[in-house]
């Protein structure tokens, strides 16, 4: 742990009553490559200080890059001179007194352990990864991609008396072959470098590149196979726009006033666990609250959403553990971070065999909500995306654009995968989902 | 700064080839008044440095933002050893040398720092009273300001000196308008996105005198109302038609279809594992046909005002500008000395970092179009049949740059001529060469805005880079619009 807890206590005795610290010690390394080579190396250090004050419902925020206390202390000026000159807080109940920690700080957050294989970085292990991955490819092939560790340390305080500190590691490697124009993409992460699977990489992309023929585009609707790196774009950008208490609220997600309802299609059950395993753990969010497990939807039924301290009405009273950091630049509503969906029972081959024939798609890219009430969102496939006649693949398919309706799609759901991959999201810590089908109708091409 | 800058040069050992170095102060205030809420005010600060090296002619890079002798000897630690790390053996070509010894800071007429909060706040609260006169069918109005001031040292190895300030003010409106069944939005002057806060509005390299440019609170009440009146519109209807897109709207179309892929790195293959690749290829330069023959359109870092404008980018070189499309036809590339000299060529001076945490890229100016001899009325006058479109609300593109769609938050129907009925929901989609080759009508230099927008994504790790569009309204034949 980077971070002094003595400082961080007297970074809170600057400033006085109502503040919360949420401190991040980041530490990323990463090595990135294109046409086999390597272009870039790098190794970044920051410490971000977010400085909250709250009073009176009035908030001021800051961030800072040291916990010098002159600089604290010149922060804490200005921010409680603004706070003089905001307004009052209107008398909505709906907003609640953000910035205290009194109704989670009993509460013990999961113990999580940083990885020995990520904390002790050299970049000699990145290059030997790299060469493991090019060497493994067929010489008419070539790699791009990036391989990435990162170490967070992170503290979260407040004047009343919260301390909560942990390391979070994580360790990915990116690999997209290119062979003749087409290109195959492998994406593994976890917590723990000396759990992945590198060598594995170079069999996946040689397989994933199979000489097939290329195809005229299908067009219309057809069932669609969506493996687990498209199914992770579509299920963390769902949960992004649905799940959030706020946006349950203000009646902006689509089950808005649903809950207990049947939202998707009743083969699927998404949780959102932060001290989950199978995901990248995180013991508690930015205001400090424990990261509790919250059943969203179970059998297609909508059983929860997740909150911070503001929307904790919504969730018993408690905030589930998803505030979000000052500043994110992804909003400032709570949202899910940890999505967990449960596996089916059909292997990848069932899967395939049940599509018959149809589009299988490795990757949805540049997903984007163009009306979040609808879910409504566009993107295109990416890399490696097939069509498959008799339950067999048989042809490239050119890439597609989609437009539609994630609950659409969500609600056509024909069978879930066994076999979960573990992924991240720029904006959500980490996915794990297995593959779906989904049944002709929903999803056109164009 | 400007010392520790060179404290770092002198620390580098003797294996190294080529090093430069930034310390960045970057200062940002952040003022937002919401109706429904307390509103908030935030101040961050981030001073630090970034280090680039070449040993054995591979790439180091480490960025710490501890500036004691302990901080500096640790970075030129890690950025070595990262770039010994690869072994040797290998080969950096950036040009020619940059050796410009110079200081440089973006114009304005009233520093937004020395700006009173109680001056913010009460332009604000104004702007979001009259967007509330629009009903009770409102259900959210933010109205925010934000405030950037880079202080940056830039040193290298051959010489080279240069300090930049610059000063970036923007603000925006943001109205969510709902029944229930279904939720609207509005923005001001640019699309606005709920999730980003920071990067709302219009922004320029300028004062506190581009906020009050801005007309927010004259124009709020408008937005509201239009928020309102989407609730009821009817949906924009699936058809090929004539799309007459506003300036405003073609800022982003532009920075999708020619802005990102005409940057060189992406034609190098090294933005692969994010972004994506191209579709403007080097080969394709001075033959690929772009667009209709009436576009033509340009990169330039030297607008002043314009929020990709600086007098020096982030390897030294100096801001210029580069012409990308000419009579419809792709001409070449924005670059960074590494990526020009791989294409035979010398850096256009658009390689940037967002802050001194990250590698400089090559990232998009002020991308331009020239403007033609139209106008917006001329344009609506010659449409028998229509949709006209402004402000952008979500899009998506492909990882080539060529399949694309834009959704918009408001637009018309053109029917013989006039503006029709308020439609809502529209959406449109193409493919980049044959989207612009169906551009018929540019409005003319009267028309032509620069559009700042501050939400330029990038990079891994994810980079936001600021950027400016200078747009004029156009109109393209045989759109698909719809839902």
């Amino acid at each position: 742990m980077s971070i002094d807890q003595a400082q961080i206590e007297q970074a809170l005795e600057i400033v006085g009553e109502g503040t919360r610290l949420d401190v991040l010690g980041e530490n990323a390394d990463l090595l990135r490559y294109a046409e086999s080579a390597i272009t870039a190396q790098h190794s970044e250090r920051r410490l971000r200080v977010r400085v909250r004050i709250t009073r009176d419902g009035r908030a001021a925020a800051g961030t800072l890059e040291t916990l010098n206390p002159q600089a604290v202390r010149t922060l804490a000026g200005r921010l409680t001179a603004a706070l003089t000159e905001l307004p009052p807080l209107p008398a909505q109940a709906e907003w609640g007194e953000a910035g205290h920690s009194a109704r989670t700080a009993r509460a013990e957050a999961p113990v999580i352990v940083p990885a020995p294989s990520v904390l002790e970085s050299d970049p000699a292990v990145r290059h030997r990864w790299f060469a493991r991955v090019r060497d493994g490819l067929d010489a008419s092939m070539t790699l791009g991609g990036a391989i990435r560790y990162d170490v967070l340390d992170r503290v979260v305080a407040d004047s009343d008396g919260l301390f909560r500190a942990e390391t979070l590691t994580k360790a990915s490697i990116q690999a997209i072959a290119k062979q003749d124009g087409r290109s195959a993409s492998v994406k593994l992460v976890h917590w723990d470098a000396d759990r992945i699977p590198v060598d594995e990489i170079p069999g996946r992309l040689r397989e994933a590149l199979m000489p097939l023929p290329g195809r005229e585009p299908h067009h219309g609707t057809c069932r669609v196979l969506l493996k687990p790196q498209a199914v992770n774009s579509l299920i963390a950008t769902y949960g992004y726009a649905a799940l959030g208490a706020n946006q349950y609220a203000t009646g902006r997600s689509v089950v808005a006033g649903r809950m207990g309802e049947r939202v998707v299609g009743e083969l699927l059950t998404l949780v959102d666990d932060g001290g989950d395993p199978d995901g990248l753990p995180s013991g508690f969010d930015a205001e400090g609250n424990v990261r509790r497990r919250t059943t969203l939807i179970e059998n297609g039924m909508l059983t929860g959403v997740v909150s911070d301290q503001r929307r904790a009405g919504l969730t018993d009273g408690v905030p589930t553990g998803h505030a979000v950091p000052d500043g994110w630049r992804f909003g400032g509503d709570p949202v899910p971070s940890h999505l967990l969906l449960s596996p089916g029972e059909s292997t990848e081959d069932e899967l395939l065999t049940e599509c018959g024939s149809g589009l299988v798609v490795n990757r949805l890219d540049y997903l984007r909500v163009l009306h979040p009430k609808q879910t409504l969102v566009t993107g295109t496939t990416r890399d490696a995306t097939y069509w498959a006649e008799d339950g067999k693949l048989v042809g490239w398919h050119p890439q597609v654009r989609f437009t539609f309706r994630m609950d659409e799609v969500l609600n056509a759901v024909l069978a879930v995968g066994s076999v979960r991959e573990r992924c991240d999201q720029t904006f959500m810590e980490s996915v794990v989902v297995p593959s779906l089908l989904i049944d002709a109708g929903p999803l056109v091409i164009p | 700064m400007r010392d520790t800058a060179e404290i770092v040069l002198g620390l580098l050992p003797a294996d190294v080839q080529y090093a430069d170095v930034r310390v960045v102060r970057r200062t940002h205030e952040q003022v937002l008044v919401e109706v429904d809420g307390p509103g908030e005010v935030g101040y961050d600060d981030s001073l630090g440095l970034g280090l680039r090296v070449v040993v054995g002619g591979h790439w180091g890079f480490a960025a710490t933002y501890r500036l004691d002798p302990q901080g500096l000897d640790a970075v030129v630690r890690q950025a070595v050893g990262q770039a010994r790390a690869a072994g040797g053996g290998g080969k950096v070509s950036l040009g020619q040398p940059v050796t410009t010894r110079d200081t440089w800071s973006s114009p304005m007429e009233v520093d937004p720092f020395t700006v009173a909060l109680s001056t913010k706040l009460d332009l604000l609260a104004a702007t979001v009273k009259e967007a509330s006169t629009a009903g009770p069918l409102v259900q959210q109005i933010e109205a925010s300001l934000d405030f950037y001031r880079d202080e940056k040292v830039f040193a290298n190895t051959e010489g080279a000196l240069i300090e930049q300030t610059l000063t970036e003010s923007g603000g925006g409106l943001m109205v969510n308008a709902g029944n229930g069944d279904d939720l609207q939005r509005r923005s001001f002057p640019q699309g606005v996105p709920r999730q980003i806060r920071g990067q709302r509005g219009d922004f320029a390299t300028a004062g506190f005198e581009h906020v009050l440019s801005l007309g927010l609170d004259q124009e709020a009440a408008r937005i509201g109302s239009e928020a309102v009146a989407l609730l009821s519109a009817p949906q924009c209807p699936d058809e090929i038609t004539t799309l007459v897109a506003s300036g405003n709207q073609l800022a982003m179309v532009l920075h999708e279809c020619a802005g990102h892929p005409m940057e060189a790195d992406r034609a190098l293959g090294t933005e692969v594992s994010l972004a994506g690749g191209t579709y403007a290829t080097p080969e394709r330069r001075g033959t690929f046909r772009w667009g209709s023959p009436i576009v033509s359109a340009y990169a330039d870092a030297t607008i002043p005002g314009a929020l990709g404008s600086f007098g020096y980018d982030d390897e030294g070189v100096r801001a210029q500008r580069t012409q990308l499309v000419k009579d419809g036809i792709f001409l070449g590339y924005m670059s960074g000395r590494e990526s020009a000299a791989a294409l035979g060529a010398e850096s256009t001076g658009a390689a940037r970092a967002d802050g001194w945490q990250r590698l400089p890229l090559v990232r998009m100016t002020n991308i331009c179009l020239e403007p033609g001899d139209s106008s917006l009325a001329e344009m609506i006058a010659d449409t028998k049949h229509g949709v006209l479109v402004d402000t952008n609300r979500g899009f998506s593109i492909d990882d080539q740059r060529m399949s694309f769609r834009f959704a918009t938050e408001v637009g018309w129907e053109i029917r013989d001529g006039k503006v029709g009925r308020l439609l809502k929901n529209c959406s449109y989609e193409g493919v980049t060469p044959q989207f612009w080759a169906g551009l018929d009508a540019l409005g003319g230099p009267d028309e032509w805005k620069v559009h700042g927008v501050p939400s330029c994504n990038k990079g891994e790790p994810l980079q936001v880079a600021h950027v400016g569009h200078g747009t004029v309204p156009g109109r393209f034949r045989n759109v698909q619009v719809g839902r």
